[in-house]
């Protein structure tokens, strides 16, 4: 796909409203449900999923196309963009605890959990299936993050207002929340497409 | 000491609900009347339909939730006449009822009855309804009768019919402002909206910044894009949801500069919507997704009100 | 004194009482992914299973070996390397499947239950009794991917497994085989499920105790 000002804009929309990872996709569910309690929580994972996947969409693909592919060994796309992955965020968990000690303190065990997060994996294998330049690939991971982030911050906020709800006992916490997950969905298939 | 908790805004008495309910089926009766009128005795019986089945789920939960049974206070018919009102004549009769128990139940009970939901009942009902059977929502069918002089031949038998955002070129102005077209049995008669409209300005249900600032924006953005803005404001559910379903007061912002953001957004979305997206009307959509970003609006407007310290990193 | 653990009792464990998906509520992704009907549901479960099975027993034959700050990603790698080898049984003996599934059967990698028993289990228990917990694991994965299955199926296209059971009256309701079908009634299903447990655990505490 060459770059165009509106072949960028309409992949932003594509990305992060018309195919949303989580509302389309369901990729990056766990954390999702998990981190979705508080919006400054809920911002904060999603920047720095931003940022990994950004990062790590660059960084498997250097290694697919410059490593993989000359030896013939495309088969093992899913070992080592993992591996990757794990690296990565544990740079990624020790440059936070450096620097933005109140951001790592915050996301708690959900930080390394990053690495289990399918979005992040999903998007790298993503990139290699949809046959995307390095350009394009990064702009996936971003992108397709900043999906994330907007659907998690959008879960955050419902879930605060219904903190005093009088919601049955059983269906408290996972259940109301997938529930809710699912009615947003309905609303982002009016996103359907805007990109054809 | 029983203590009730529940995001604002609050209702007190059942009986406040409850006036406040009637306001708005009065509001609705010329919408309905003219459905009915324009579409004949099958247009009443889905509204019968969707009213019943929606009180009927409310009754049934509460009854097995063993909580007290508040179908008094009108809600329930409010929100399936709103949810009838939505649909085409010609829909089979399971489709309302079906469409009022997903209503009922899972957007409104299941999150803790009245003023919990966060997104629109109806809205929301109807959205998962058109996006289930399709092609049951979507025949749309010339009226049976038609009002003052036109050109529009009523059709008595049931003819499929594309509605005025698809061909709008078809109908006069007249004809998209009394009804005389195919659509959902309540956004033809934009005539009656607007004296609903009217009525629950005078009596105070609603204000005006949401409608308006709604209209306003699919007028002007429509413009903006290359058609006719009082075309554009007048096809399809524009007027029906920026009067009826954009100012459920449950599911938009609390403070009136949320309302100008709200609407300004609704009407963005459904001219989107309408020109790039797949759907050809985009207003449930608009107010589905606008009452998912209401919680936000809310947390960025009420900062400045409250004056918030800033916290400190 | 702890209760001596049976691979009977691990294995159950797994299938009832800590269900990974209805009591642990992992592997959230896959399980919306691959519930669009229920042989999809029974085909991630199988594969799930293969992997749990062996990242469990390789893991727990390896655990008086690997080092303790190394472990996350020595069992990553090994259960990259069982899912890399179920990909490939699949692309060759089931292609249809791999059709439906797409990109969720190398996520089984990131799929939390896999990780967490690991973890959780095998690093700590003996060959045998990891064994049976990942058998157990992937065994109520696996049953709760086919229920949730059976039911989208059923309510989005009138069939189960495939067959037609609804006959051509029924209008399927299409929103149950597209994602927020999937979210909501994933939700419902649980919630109904939470309501079973605790009026069973009621039932019982108002019993024994």
């Amino acid at each position: 796909m060459e770059f165009t000002l509106v072949n960028f804009l309409l992949f932003m929309v594509n990305c992060v409203l018309s195919n949303n990872f989580i509302f389309s996709r369901y990729l990056g569910c766990c954390p999702f449900l998990g981190v979705s309690g508080k919006v400054e929580t809920a911002a904060g994972m999603g920047v720095a999923v931003t940022f990994v996947m950004g990062l790590a969409s660059l960084m498997t693909y250097i290694v697919y196309h410059y490593v993989l592919v000359p030896l013939n060994l495309q088969y093992l796309d899913t070992i080592s963009f993992i591996l990757v992955i794990a690296a990565l965020v544990q740079f990624v968990e020790m440059f936070l605890k450096k620097s933005v000690p109140a951001l790592y303190s915050a996301l708690g065990i959900y930080l390394p959990l990053i690495t289990t997060n399918c979005a992040v994996l999903g998007v790298t294998l993503l990139n290699i299936s949809d046959q995307y330049n390095m350009f394009w690939s990064v702009l996936n991971g971003v992108f397709g993050a900043l999906g994330f982030l907007l659907a998690i911050v959008l879960m955050a906020g419902a879930r605060e207002r219904l903190e005093s709800s009088n919601i049955p006992e059983s269906f408290k916490g996972f259940p109301i929340s997938l529930v809710i997950a699912g009615l947003m969905s309905v609303a982002f298939l009016g996103f359907t497409g805007l990109v054809n | 000491m029983n203590l009730r908790m529940s995001a604002g805004p609050h209702f007190v008495a059942r009986e406040s609900t409850q006036t406040l309910m009637l306001d708005v089926i009065i509001a609705l009766i010329p919408t309905a009347a003219a459905g009915v009128y324009l579409f004949g005795i099958r247009a009443a019986w889905v509204l019968a339909v969707a009213v019943i089945s929606a009180v009927l789920a409310e009754f049934i939960w509460q009854k097995l939730a063993k909580k007290p049974v508040r179908v008094g206070d009108l809600s329930a018919v409010v929100t399936g006449l709103i949810l009838g009102l939505n649909m085409p004549s010609e829909v089979p009769l399971w489709l309302p009822a079906i469409g009022s128990f997903i209503a009922i139940i899972l957007v409104k009970q299941l999150f803790g009855g009245i003023g919990h939901n966060f997104m629109n009942p109806a809205m929301l009902a109807r959205g998962i309804m058109l996006v289930s059977w399709p092609a049951q929502m979507t025949i749309y069918t010339l009226p049976v009768r038609v009002l003052g002089t036109t050109s529009v031949v009523p059709s008595p038998d049931a003819v499929s019919a594309a509605t005025a955002l698809i061909r709008p070129s078809a109908y006069s102005n007249y004809d998209l402002l009394i009804g005389n077209i195919p659509g959902t049995i309540g956004e033809v008669c934009k005539l009656a909206i607007i004296i609903g409209f009217l009525y629950m300005l005078f009596v105070g249900t609603i204000s005006w910044q949401i409608p308006v600032t709604f209209v306003g924006s699919v007028a002007l953005l429509s413009w903006l894009l290359g058609s006719d803005p009082l075309v554009a404001v007048l096809s399809g559910g524009v007027l029906f949801g920026a009067v009826f379903m954009a100012t459920d007061y449950v599911t938009n912002p609390m403070l009136k500069v949320g309302h100008l953001i709200f609407g300004i957004g609704c009407g963005v979305i459904v001219v989107v919507i309408r020109k790039f997206g797949s759907y050809p009307e985009g207003v449930t959509f608009a107010i589905l997704i606008m009452n998912t970003v209401t919680p936000l609006i809310d947390r960025w407007t009420s900062r400045r009100v409250y004056g918030t310290v800033k916290k400190h990193a | 004194m702890r209760k001596k653990q049976t691979m009977r009792g691990v294995f159950i464990n797994g299938v009832l009482n800590e269900n990974p998906t209805f009591r642990l509520v992992l592997g959230v992704c896959p399980t919306l992914a691959a519930t669009t009907t229920a042989t999809n549901g029974l085909g991630m479960g199988a594969a799930a299973t293969f992997v749990l099975l062996g990242s469990n027993i390789v893991i727990s034959l390896l655990r008086n070996f690997i080092p303790d700050k190394v472990r996350i990603p020595a069992y990553v790698v090994v259960i990259s390397t069982f899912v890399t080898v179920v990909q490939m049984l699949i692309q060759a003996f089931v292609p249809a499947l791999y059709e439906s599934l797409g990109i969720f059967i190398p996520l089984i990698v990131v799929n939390c239950i896999i990780l967490a028993r690991a973890e959780a289990f095998a690093g700590k228990n003996s060959v045998l009794l990891s064994a049976a917990d990942g058998l157990g694991m992937g065994a109520g994965f696996t049953l709760a991917l086919i229920l949730i299955g059976m039911v989208r199926e059923i309510i989005g296209n009138g069939s189960v497994f495939g067959i037609d059971i609804l006959g051509s009256s029924f209008q399927p309701m299409l929103i149950a085989i597209m994602a927020p079908g999937g979210f909501i009634l994933f939700g419902l299903i649980l919630g109904i499920v939470n309501s079973i447990v605790s009026k069973a655990g009621k039932r019982s505490a108002g019993k024994g105790a």
